[in-house]
């Protein structure tokens, strides 16, 4: 158990980090702003860098930061949901589906700003999919609910490769961007910050809950948790949250499954504590892997999926190794 | 007070009816323990109890309530239930997991207080596990591991006991401990408790009534005077039993042969 002087501290150092991400994020670049234009630039958007900051660093490092949480949220809830260390945001096809509908989207060469709105139906289409086949009666089987959402994932994954196949060549590298996730279009969408807010907020309540189903769905019926629908309700908070995550930035990959590892790691398997630790590094790790992604071959970008995965790999591996050491 | 009984209740596996027609009335202050060979229906008849699975046919009363109609939040702060087995996936620290028994009392958004940690520390200590609240629930060896859960029990405070083969994978001074626990806290009046056990001598020394399942359906229970006898366990596990007499009673052994 964490004291609660220590949980003040991490949750405060969190949240500096995080702001500390942004504001990083928001000097760095293809221009590099120095101390004095920075500053300029913040409290006036009118000055020279002033757009540059407002217009367009800021909004994507916002965006970052809350797709960063929006996937790590989830991946602490689908690892609940199937007690599965394993699960990730995408474990259920709920990215398969978004994809498709946006590659689609590219593919029928739809406006740019379309794209979100047509991901996130492709996504719903996905999510009662997985959720009217795998419902069936008896009690809640999270096996089934697992191997319907695996299969469907690979429907949609033949499905998108069928697209890149017949669709046109000059669309390719855009899809590829999006498969890869990519957050150079994005900006902070505040229907995804609105959507973070509130399953953040109702999952935190339930963090307990989320406490008593890591230990099986039986001993948490044992303890008093109507646990049907809690895991449904779980599903589709997760669902929700990835489906808001992808039509933002597409499918950037390892946040959503290394971020709930690292710490779990770190803060330990309380929910109360993880869920909000998971969030917050979430989010300033995704700022910081789309700082370097933007700066790495400037003026050039690279998809921000690349840095978390190249990032993201060694820094698990490292942790996990220590975590065994030390035990 | 709090009773729970069974009425004309048919347990069912597989389609087999290993268990027919049972009335049961499980009163504060009885210790059951609950004989049978393997795979005859004892965890499922515990399951039914415990209002995981329902019965076949019949009905579980909660004092005059079927336990399939009240919230589960309501039932685990009258029943609780030791599994036979437990697997901790996620990691996890023995203070906290013991803490999991105050679940059914606090409302959602509450923290734990001081009252529960209070509770979860004493409970690991009765069951001998101070010292270990930091430890890992992953690093636990068997026995601690069946303490622990034994602990979250406690922990729960059900005046119903339901407990699926208490003593596994426990030395024997902890299976010593943990039977007289239950049988100290059931001899107080305030509670029951109703335990699948595989060791005759454990039911003849520490419980006060015994239910046979025979597994085609036939069923017997009363009294443990009553029914603990050479002639019925030989039917039970169809192997000869001898009987031999200790200070604190009749002790049952495989007759040699």
């Amino acid at each position: 158990m964490m004291p609660t002087a220590h949980r003040r501290l991490l949750f405060l150092l969190l949240a500096l980090f995080s702001a500390g991400s942004i504001l990083i994020a928001s000097a760095i670049g293809s221009v590099m702003l120095d101390w004095s234009q920075w500053l300029t630039a913040m409290t006036d958007s009118t000055s020279e860098f002033g757009e540059l900051l407002w217009r367009l660093r800021l909004p994507r490092a916002a965006a970052a930061w809350t797709v960063g949480a929006l996937l790590s949220l989830s991946g602490c809830l689908m690892q609940v949901l199937l007690r599965n260390p394993l699960a990730d945001p995408y474990i259920l096809g709920v990215s398969g589906g978004a994809s498709f509908a946006a590659l689609l989207g590219m593919t029928l060469g739809v406006a740019a700003s379309i794209l979100p709105a047509l991901a996130w139906a492709g996504a719903l289409v996905s999510i009662l999919i997985v959720f009217s086949l795998s419902r069936g009666e008896g009690p809640w089987s999270g096996t089934r609910l697992l191997l319907t959402g695996v299969v469907t994932a690979s429907g949609w994954a033949a499905l998108i490769s069928l697209l890149l196949t017949l669709g046109p060549d000059s669309s390719l590298r855009g899809m590829l961007f999006w498969l890869i996730g990519d957050l150079s279009y994005a900006r902070l969408p505040y229907w995804a910050l609105a959507i973070l807010i509130a399953v953040f907020l109702a999952c935190f309540g339930m963090a307990r809950s989320l406490n008593v189903l890591a230990m099986g769905e039986t001993t948490a019926r044992l303890l008093g948790e109507p646990t049907r629908k809690l895991l449904w309700l779980i599903y589709l908070l997760a669902s929700v949250l990835t489906a808001t995550a992808v039509s933002v930035a597409g499918n950037i990959g390892f946040v959503g499954l290394i971020v709930p590892h690292l710490m779990r790691l770190l803060v330990g398997s309380d929910h109360r504590i993880l869920l909000p630790a998971a969030a917050m590094f979430g989010g300033l790790f995704l700022v910081l892997s789309d700082t370097l992604a933007r700066t790495v071959v400037a003026p050039r970008q690279l998809p921000v999926g690349v840095v978390t995965a190249l990032l993201g790999v060694p820094l698990f591996l490292l942790l996990l190794n220590r975590a065994r050491v030390k035990q | 007070m709090s009773v729970l009984s069974c009425e004309q209740t048919d347990v069912r596996i597989a389609g087999i009816q290993v268990v027919n027609k049972l009335d049961l009335e499980i009163r504060q202050g009885q210790f059951w323990g609950l004989l049978g060979p393997n795979g005859i229906g004892k965890t499922t008849l515990l399951k039914c109890l415990a209002g995981l699975e329902q019965p076949a046919a019949g009905r579980i009363l909660l004092e005059s309530r079927a336990i399939s109609e009240l919230p589960r939040k309501l039932l685990a702060r009258h029943i609780g239930m030791l599994q036979q087995h437990t697997v901790y996936v996620f990691d996890s620290s023995v203070l906290q997991t013991a803490l999991t028994g105050r679940h059914p009392h606090l409302a959602y958004w509450e923290r734990e207080g001081a009252e529960d940690f209070e509770k979860a520390s004493t409970a690991l200590k009765v069951v001998g596990l101070e010292g270990f609240e930091n430890r890992s629930v992953t690093g636990l060896s068997g026995g601690e591991a069946r303490r622990l859960a034994f602990a979250t029990l406690l922990v729960q405070e059900p005046e119903i006991m339901l407990l699926d083969e208490p003593t596994n994978h426990l030395d024997l001074r902890h299976q010593v401990e943990i039977m007289g626990m239950i049988h100290a806290r059931t001899q107080a009046g305030s509670h029951s408790a109703f335990a699948a056990l595989h060791d005759i001598n454990l039911a003849a020394r520490y419980c006060s009534h015994v239910i046979m399942l025979f597994g085609d359906g036939a069923w017997c229970a009363g009294r443990k005077e009553d029914i603990l006898d050479e002639s019925s366990l030989e039917k039970l596990y169809n192997c000869p039993v001898e009987r031999l007499e200790s200070a604190s009673g009749p002790r049952f052994h495989p007759a040699a042969g």
